[in-house]
């Protein structure tokens, strides 16, 4: 029996990760647009006060600002909710990606993690944004551990533009501290059995807990972990895909352009197969008063997607 | 003495090229504003032939833009070495690629038979001004306006904590200024205190459409740089008043800079 507890923190081990790196490496620069108190990035400004920048409220100046310290040869590190960073896309892609150049975009508060503030906040669509731009790495840590870990080898290990797409709390435990996490590769968390679940971020945890609950229905389910969607681990994907019957993406993000349709597009060139894309569906999100409350009303429950998959694979 | 045409950096910094440094020490040998009006009249011509081969593409923008890159590249910097300071110009208004590409053939960086391939697939000299294939002239890639405040921002942001001794100029559009990005920018310099920041506007009275004042009134613009707690300074557009003007903001610190060039006359 798999219980997988949600208590931890997307944002808190980034901004611990922040601090540590920031030790590590001192051309590490971090930038935020007014919500150091969202981001944790405050963690960074009161331990390197001096290499802490805050733009005021203007995400367009906030990421080009971060490639104009990036072009004088430091590492700049951007923080600020996913769905306001995405204001900045354009800068992103006519400085960042087109130049190259070695900032981090980290966004929190993405997919369903800001259950409070609704349609606004909830961003469904980073991912598509962020994997179409040329030389950028994309990942998406599925707890605390992998975050720290994802971050450090982002910021102190890869040469040139990430983004991180991180939660805001409710962050799953899944991995232990000895984990490792190399850039474009899957991890495989359970063996694939008659069907294998793709997921990434908080929704791993739920996938986990999906697959516990075809096996109570007598259905063998596997789950990896797709922490880099960009670039994808396509022989690791096909590897799992030509063992199982159907193949499963689970995400908080939007069925167009996100890991879903990433790991469509591999298995369509390379290796036909029908794929269950669950996710949001071309629509917009909602206020609720609890995390497990937008769960519930939006369906996103264990038992519910279950259920769906069951559906299709009968 | 460029790096061959390359598409995709290595997130290499762009501002750690030899070719910055070679550029300030070979324009150590100041060159006297006369012999600069001549060499401008040249480049003139070159420039205004180089348009007429692509149908005057954004000819205004680089006519009005001549003088001010004439004095940033060939007096500006090199009277920055001399003072020991690293100077840099970002060209914001990324469309007056020709007029740079013009210039960069006087000071003999690029050949003038390279202006015959300019905004070919396999030529350096694209459209808009590409810091990939003009690594250490152009500092970032431009094409998208209202970015270059921000960027010069950041450069300047790093140099001090760096305790690099480094200034930043900005070409900006008059144009340029309606895009809401440059406002940003502008109060973050202010708010950083970037003295080692001067935004210089062409302030050409046109943007695509036509008269600047009748798609968008950009005046009073000397009032609303000193509103945000910038020093300001207007010069009419020619080579010594945008010398002498530079020359005075050189000497203003506490606060970022800004250097308005006007022009009335058709170019």
């Amino acid at each position: 029996m798999v219980i997988i507890v949600y208590s931890g923190s997307f944002r808190k081990a980034f901004g611990e990760a922040l601090v540590e790196a920031g030790y590590l490496n001192e051309d590490i620069i971090v930038l935020d647009a007014d919500t150091p108190k969202s981001t944790w990035t405050k963690l960074f400004a009161n331990t390197f006060p001096h290499r802490f920048i805050n733009v005021g409220i203007s995400e367009q100046d906030l990421v080009s600002t971060a490639a104009g310290l990036a072009i004088a040869g430091k590492i700049p590190v951007v923080a600020g909710f996913s769905m306001f960073l995405m204001r900045g896309w354009e800068q992103i892609r006519n400085t960042i990606s087109r130049d190259h150049l070695n900032v981090k975009i980290v966004g929190t508060h993405s997919g369903l993690s800001d259950y409070m503030d609704g349609a606004s906040h909830q961003c469904f669509e980073d991912i598509a944004l962020m994997r179409v731009l040329p030389g950028f790495i994309v990942l998406v840590p599925g707890d605390e551990i992998a975050t720290r870990k994802i971050v450090l080898e982002a910021l102190l290990e890869h040469k040139g533009p990430v983004y991180i797409r991180l939660g805001r709390d409710n962050a799953p435990k899944i991995y232990d501290e000895f984990e490792e996490f190399p850039i474009g590769k899957l991890k495989i968390i359970e063996d694939p059995g008659d069907i294998v679940l793709f997921s990434n971020g908080f929704t791993l945890g739920l996938a986990l807990e999906v697959a516990n609950e075809l096996k109570r229905h007598g259905i063998s389910t596997g789950v990896a972990d797709v922490y880099t969607v960009k670039p994808l681990d396509k022989d690791g994907i096909i590897k799992l895909s030509k063992k199982v019957n159907l193949v499963v993406a689970i995400e908080d993000h939007s069925i167009y352009g996100g890991l879903g349709s990433a790991i469509a597009e591999v298995l369509s060139e390379s290796y036909p197969k029908r794929i269950l894309r669950i996710g949001i569906r071309d629509e917009f999100g909602v206020s609720a008063r609890s995390f497990s409350q937008l769960i519930e009303y939006l369906g996103f429950t264990p038992a519910n997607i279950a259920l769906k998959i069951i559906e299709v694979y009968a | 003495m460029f790096a061959p045409c390359v598409v995709g950096g290595d997130a290499a910094p762009i501002l750690n090229n030899d070719f910055l440094r070679s550029l300030n020490a070979s324009l150590s040998d100041h060159i006297s504003l006369d012999v600069l009006e001549d060499k401008v009249k040249r480049s003139k011509r070159r420039l205004l032939n180089l348009l007429s081969k692509v149908g005057g593409w954004h000819s205004w923008s680089s006519l009005s833009s001549l003088n001010i890159i004439a004095v940033l590249f060939s007096s500006w910097i090199a009277e920055g070495y001399a003072m020991g300071v690293e100077r840099l110009v970002v060209v914001s208004k990324g469309h007056a690629a020709p007029s740079v590409y013009s210039w960069l053939v006087e000071m003999g960086v690029i050949k003038e038979s390279e202006l015959e391939d300019f905004a070919t697939p396999w030529s350096r000299l694209q459209s808009h001004l590409d810091a990939l294939r003009l690594p250490g002239i152009v500092v970032y890639s431009t094409g998208s306006l209202g970015q270059g405040l921000s960027i010069a921002n950041g450069i300047a942001i790093a140099s001090k904590i760096d305790s690099i001794r480094r200034e930043v100029a900005v070409l900006l559009g008059d144009g340029e200024l309606d895009e809401g990005q440059v406002w940003e920018a502008i109060a973050t310099a202010s708010a950083l205190k970037l003295d080692n920041v001067i935004a210089i506007i062409d302030r050409n009275m046109v943007q695509h459409t036509g008269f600047t004042e009748k798609v968008k009134p950009k005046e009073p613009l000397a009032a609303k740089f000193n509103s945000f707690g910038w020093y300001v300074l207007e010069v009419i557009n020619n080579v010594k008043t945008i010398h002498s003007g530079l020359r005075t903001l050189s000497s203003i610190n506490g606060k970022p800079k800004a250097l308005i060039v006007r022009s009335n006359r058709r170019w």
